[in-house]
């Protein structure tokens, strides 16, 4: 199943493809799937999903609801859904995720931080100074 | 009524057959008109301009892709075009070579085009628009060297090979979906490594110091260019094996 996820199938219908020839500098905004296979230097974000192939190198902090990443990335990475990093994955940032697998092989040298756990401990904050709020 | 443009290399006798085809199965269909013919004409601008004045229903381009260039750089961002955009519809009869255009509307022949104009199918098409040209299929241009600038971010391409700016498609072969109502363009590059780059804009900044643009096979310009994308801009009568929906 996982080996399923870090494949290229299911991003078949990507709205935007980056080859393996073309260098993007700058902000990239997209709507719909992303498929980066070149280099990428600036900042990186899609309502949608996100495969970074083997190949690829990518400099840039990273937005997206699911994420497949088997290439290099330096930067922070943000995956609101799920985050799959293939046995070819190097990262050099932090991540936020809600979901994550991680293939035998990648190398990650930043923090990880489950969003939905980070969510929950603002919401838990927010009801802490409310209270302290109403006992004043 | 229908006003047939007749573009000027028609005149070489080769020609000569198609064109009595053309004449004998417009007859055939009822489908006759006003036929004027580019080759006699200094002012093509103003004598386009004037049959929409004077309520031409119908302007056929006889030709191929230059032939609909050249009426439709003399209709767009006119006076007149408020006239023809409201009254006259553009169709197409391809003869000869260089005829992607009608490839694109499903048009594939003479006796096609002339069933094709008395079906009237009609569908409201976007128009490229480089510089003071317009392009109905696409821009194209040698990859090695061009630089993309779009909103926020650039894009370099160092390998030989192809970029091309698509409104509508001409090839149907090619895996992407192009779609010439939907006010955008698709960038498709593709490099002699064979990898390809998709990236779908309403507008961007082209140069190359080396190479020239093409406009739909006919005309080359120096760049750098801004291309952008007009909606709806021209209702052309089109075949059921047109290569969008």
């Amino acid at each position: 199943m996982f080996n399923k996820e870090t494949r290229l199938e299911k991003f078949k219908d990507a709205e935007t493809i980056i080859g393996a020839s073309i260098k993007v500098k700058g902000n990239f905004q997209g709507q719909g799937d992303i498929i980066i296979e070149g280099s990428l230097e600036g900042s990186l974000k899609t309502d949608a999903n996100l495969f970074i192939g083997e190949k690829a190198k990518v400099v840039a902090n990273i937005e997206s609801r699911d994420s497949v990443i088997n290439g290099e990335v330096k930067g922070n990475i943000k995956a609101k859904g799920y985050l799959a990093l293939g046995g070819t994955a190097r990262i050099f940032g932090d991540i936020q995720y809600n979901e994550l697998s991680i293939e035998k092989g990648a190398i990650i040298n930043g923090q990880l931080l489950m969003l939905a756990e980070e969510h929950r401990h603002n919401e838990n904050r927010k009801v802490e100074e409310k209270k302290e709020s109403i006992e004043e | 009524m229908h006003v047939y443009i007749y573009d000027e290399y028609l005149n070489k006798p080769k020609y000569n057959r198609a064109i009595n085809r053309l004449e004998i199965r417009l007859t055939d269909l009822g489908l006759n008109g006003k036929i004027i013919r580019l080759g006699g004409i200094k002012n093509i601008k103003a004598t386009i301009q004037n049959e929409i004045k004077l309520g031409a229903k119908t302007i056929i381009a006889v030709g191929n892709n230059q032939t609909i260039n050249k009426i439709i750089g003399a209709i767009i961002d006119t006076e007149i075009y408020g006239d023809f955009q409201k009254k006259t519809l553009l169709g197409l009869v391809p003869i000869g070579d260089d005829n992607s255009i009608a490839s694109s509307f499903g048009i594939k022949n003479v006796d096609e085009a002339c069933n094709i104009l008395l079906a009237r199918r009609v569908e409201k098409i976007d128009l490229g628009l480089v510089g003071n040209y317009y392009f109905l299929n696409q821009a194209s241009i040698q990859s090695a060297g061009t630089t993309i600038e779009i909103d926020d971010y650039t894009l370099e391409i160092t390998e030989r090979g192809e970029v091309r700016i698509i409104n509508l498609l001409s090839d149907q072969a090619e895996k992407i979906k192009s779609n010439p109502h939907d006010g955008k363009l698709d960038v498709l590059i593709r490099t002699r490594k064979k990898d390809e780059s998709i990236i779908t804009v309403k507008k961007l900044k082209l140069s190359n110091p080396q190479e020239k643009l093409i406009i739909d096979g006919v005309f080359e310009i120096e760049t750098p260019v801004e291309i952008g994308i007009m909606s709806d801009k021209v209702n052309v009568i089109v075949g059921k094996d047109r290569m969008f929906e």
